[in-house]
């Protein structure tokens, strides 16, 4: 019997051996929005080759929260990306950080599969006539939680304005849930009420997340739902490209986009502008050099490949706020 | 009346074979045989908790063998009583009685009657885990009893108490027996439960019923060896038989004659029981109506209580039983002579 | 001499009695402070938060429906739990380890995979969903939460209400039947009895149990929202500072339901006593 304890103990001893190996080594915290799974996946393989003396662990959360991780739970992050650059500023400055890197962009799009009710006659033209069918199924994130959830809220306000179809919001949110869209002083504001009062009806699948609608897509429980072409990308689905006047991606329209803005419940504002990723390394990281090396990583050639495989356009060149750090200068054009 | 026919079994491990059984109205029937011999299985049969893989079971002449336990009626005692710990004494009693329905004012009139045969009517009230072992056994018998059964099923009940308890209840069993006049097949090893209180017996020995017979004939002329090992013939030698003059044969042993009782032929050759307390020890030879009488030395002597048991070399070992005082007043002790002796009619021959 | 051995033999059991206690204090610290920890946090710095959110409609309402849905969870898992149970306590057949440790699934199985496995078939395409699509709906309704919080804490039961079977001798229930008791009953008035304890201490343990998932039910049904979800977006949307006085009004209100039932399982008769 003792033999046996003796024997077990030596397994358990050996298996844990490796493991004392690798926590020798340096941990990276690579905070990301969810969105940026994939790329930062790739990022994480390309940077552990580089530093094989370090272990980069990445944890995907809307942006909110992963902002709050740092700010709020005491969480130490050497690397904070956010699928919406103009949160690190109001959350993260000046305590937290003073600098951000704008390093990519992407879309809102309408993701479906074949099985999806009138998949074949979708269209750029007739998507919000075929969403607001009575058989017809779609979904969005929580514009409170998710980013892309407020974004989806713009872009089909964004809708009225540019099919000049001043029913397009009304017909598809507002007589489904909660959410208003008011008029004032020339901008279009959706003040949010608390999410347990949003209250969708049968005909809207709402989530805290916009990976957590796949679910509902893949069940068939929606037919169609707004998302990010990255997600839509990776996830292999079909999706609908929307006008760029409406899906949030070119600078070019960045006057259109403001028209529009979203007041949290929190009461954080936050008004239409292209979707933006922004990246920074807080003042409280472990690592703050191996941070620096990971965004380096991430504006570099290789690093902007991975994100235009991935649906995420490189911002080229990345554009820098604030007190970006001197070795990162070089990569940046400082707006 | 109870008629179990050809019944076999597996179950567990314990196996029936080929059991077949009458036992009569009103009889008092053990069935005596080692501990794992199928008895425990062969009552829950009876009961209807299993079913057999072959054979039938008639209970009064009614076929009860596909029949469910809660019409057969039958009155089930387990060895470790079985009473149910969340109800009272009282309620334990009338569990049966409510089930069938009866009226209230009758059910307490039969379980104060119950209670009053028993002794146990000043424990009404208490739970089961509250009582000695001879108190609850008194609750399973009367739980069993008070909804007359057709046929009362015992495994064992005595085995679990202390040897004062055994005795006294033992009593109360042949008492309640007595008066009840209630069919009763009651399962023991115990061999002085058996000669106490069996109208008959039945031997079962590895899943099969070996031998049926009064108490008498079973302790006294045991069908084979096996079964008279069991029932505690402990003097079993072999010999031959040398004459036999009008039912009184004489067995050569080695150099000993001895006398018995038997039809057995000259020349056959034949082995001889001796029950341990039919041996009566005197110091020298003496003057008996027994026809047989040895000498010997006594090997071995160990006291079991009241009673003695004693090993003598009389040329072949004779085991005997006597009693505590007589071993003190004949002062025996090992290596002393003695003379055995044993009548002719005590000597069983198979 | 004997003395002194007996001396050594008190103190050597003393020592294991002492080490015993200091490892046991350790793990209960270790599920202590967090709980009291966030309370107290919340009672001393901000209890004008926690009064206000005891008086927030939404946040009552969210765990008035945690509390019902479990409930009604315990309730179908009672019915259906309860039986299969006792099958499994009373007779042998091929493929019971299979069962018991199927049973254990939802144990072990991360409780989104179990949410995602629950819509795929209770959703209103599903294998279950569509055919009920007319009657019932799962997804986003008060159906969905009770099904995916059934699914987590059904095993709870189903393991306690057997140990309790098992722990009633067969032969209780022999007798019974001999005594003219069908087998059903024989079950009702003996062997459930007896079981009681058991079965009260898994219905509770599956109570809370269900009180806590957040996980699968949040995939299955967003909305009506429990309180566990309700926690979890007030975090998101608004911070901890806004999600803590929820979450410890929920502690609250189970502690004391717990305690409430504890007290009750108990005083339940035992019958070991008199």
């Amino acid at each position: 019997m003792k033999k046996l304890v003796a024997v077990f103990v030596v397994i358990l001893l050996s298996c844990a051996a490796p493991g004392c190996i690798t926590s020798e080594k340096v941990t990276l915290k690579v905070l990301h929005a969810g969105s940026l799974s994939a790329p930062f996946e790739e990022m994480e393989r390309l940077f552990e080759e580089r530093f094989p003396d370090v272990d980069v662990q990445r944890e995907a959360a809307g942006s909110t929260k992963t902002i709050r991780k740092v700010t709020e739970l005491n969480k130490t992050g050497d690397v904070v990306a956010s699928a919406d650059y103009s949160l690190i500023a109001p959350m993260m400055y000046p305590e937290y950080a003073d600098w951000y890197i704008l390093f990519a962009k992407n879309s809102i799009v309408i993701a479906y599969t074949n099985d999806s009710r009138y998949a074949d006659e979708i269209n750029q033209d007739n998507w919000y006539e075929i969403l607001g069918r009575l058989d017809v199924k779609f979904g969005f994130s929580n514009p409170n939680d998710d980013p892309c959830g407020y974004r989806s809220q713009m872009a089909i306000q964004l809708a009225e304005l540019y099919y000049n179809d001043g029913n397009i919001y009304d017909d598809l949110v507002e007589k489904n849930t909660n959410l208003r869209m008011t008029f004032e002083d020339g901008t279009y504001i959706l003040r949010a009420p608390n999410s347990e009062e949003i209250n969708p009806s049968d005909k809207i699948m709402v989530r805290s997340m916009e990976m957590e609608l796949i679910h509902g897509l893949d069940a068939h429980e929606i037919d169609y739902y707004f998302i990010y072409r990255s997600v839509a990308e990776q996830h292999n689905e079909r999706f609908l490209e929307l006008p760029p006047q409406i899906d949030l991606s070119s600078a070019d329209y960045a006057d259109t986009y403001k028209k529009v803005q979203v007041v949290q419940s929190s009461g954080n504002i936050v008004t239409g502008k292209p979707i933006v990723y922004g990246i920074t390394v807080p003042k409280n990281a472990e690592h703050y050099e191996l941070g620096l090396e990971f965004v380096k990583l991430v504006l570099s050639d290789e690093g902007q490949k991975i994100l235009d495989e991935m649906g995420q356009p490189p911002i080229v060149p990345a554009v820098g706020s604030g007190n970006v750090p001197q070795e990162l200068m070089m990569l940046v054009y400082q707006g | 009346m109870i008629e179990i026919k050809g019944l076999s079994k597996n179950w567990r491990g314990f196996s029936l074979k080929n059991v077949n059984l009458r036992v009569e109205k009103g009889e008092y029937f053990i069935i005596l045989g080692p501990t794992a011999a199928g008895k425990t299985l062969l009552l829950e049969l009876i009961a209807g908790f299993c079913e057999p893989n072959e054979g039938g079971i008639w209970i009064n002449d009614k076929n009860v063998t596909r029949m469910t336990p809660e019409k057969r009626g039958t009155g089930f005692v387990y060895q470790d009583y079985s009473l149910f710990p969340h109800l009272t004494v009282k309620e334990n009693i009338e569990f049966g009685l409510k089930i069938k329905g009866m009226p209230k004012s009758r059910i307490e009139e039969k379980s104060k009657e119950i209670m009053d045969i028993l002794g146990i009517s000043h424990l009404s009230h208490r739970r089961p885990r509250t009582l000695s072992g001879g108190e609850q056994q008194r609750v399973a018998i009367a739980r069993g009893i008070v909804i007359e059964p057709s046929v009362m099923l015992l495994d064992e009940p005595l085995n679990a108490l202390d040897a004062r308890t055994q005795i006294q209840l033992r009593g109360e069993l042949k008492k309640i027996h007595r008066e009840a006049k209630l069919t009763t097949i009651h399962v023991t090893h115990d061999q002085t439960e058996a000669m106490v209180l069996a109208d008959r017996i039945g031997v079962m020995m590895n899943g099969e019923i070996v031998q049926t017979g009064s108490p008498e004939e079973i302790f006294h002329f045991p069908l084979n060896e096996r079964v008279a090992e069991f029932v505690g013939v402990e003097n079993i030698i072999e010999g031959m038989v040398t004459s036999n003059e009008e039912g009184v044969a004489t067995i050569r042993i080695d150099d000993h004659i001895m006398e018995a009782i038997s039809s057995a032929k000259v020349g056959d050759r034949v082995r001889v029981c001796l029950r341990p307390e039919s041996i009566t020890i005197a110091p020298s030879k003496t003057l008996s109506s027994a026809r047989n009488s040895f000498s010997g030395m006594i090997t071995q002597l160990v006291p079991l209580g009241a009673t003695c048991r004693i090993e003598i070399d009389c040329g072949f070992p004779l085991i005997s039983l006597v009693t505590k005082t007589s071993a003190e007043d004949l002062g025996l002790r090992v290596g002393k002579g003695v003379c055995a002796s044993f009548k002719a009619s005590s000597v069983h021959v198979f | 001499m004997l003395e002194r051995s007996k001396l050594t033999f008190k103190m050597s059991q003393e020592k294991t009695i002492l080490i015993f206690t200091l490892l046991g204090v350790i793990i209960l610290a270790f599920i202590v402070i967090p709980i009291v920890n966030m309370i107290a946090t919340q009672v001393i710095l901000d209890v004008d938060a926690l009064i206000k959110t005891a008086k927030d409609l939404s946040v009552l309402k969210s765990i008035w429906l945690s509390i019902y849905a479990a409930f009604l969870a315990t309730l179908i898992a009672l019915i259906f739990g309860v039986p299969l149970a006792y099958v499994l306590a009373r007779r042998d057949f091929w493929g019971k380890e299979s069962i018991e440790s199927i049973i254990d699934v939802p144990i072990v199985i991360p409780h989104t995979v179990a949410g995602i496995a629950l819509l795929t078939v209770f959703g209103s395409h599903g294998l279950i969903g569509y055919p009920l699509s007319n009657y019932i709906g799962f997804v986003d309704a008060l159906p969905g939460i009770v099904v995916a919080m059934l699914f987590v804490s059904v095993p709870f039961l189903i393991n306690s209400a057997r140990e309790g079977f098992e722990s009633v001798d067969p032969r209780l229930e022999n007798v019974a039947r001999s005594l003219g008791a069908s087998r059903w009953k024989a079950v009702c008035e003996i062997t459930i009895p007896l079981a009681s304890r058991h079965i009260l201490v898994g219905a509770i343990m599956s109570w809370a149990r269900a009180i806590s998932e957040f996980g699968a039910v949040v995939i299955i049904a967003y909305y009506p929202m429990i309180a566990s979800t309700l926690i979890y977006e007030r975090f998101l949307s608004e911070g901890l500072s806004a999600s803590r006085p929820v979450a410890v009004l929920l502690m609250i209100v189970c502690l004391l339901v717990f305690i409430l039932l504890r007290a009750i399982s108990a005083r339940w008769k035992r019958y070991d006593r008199d």
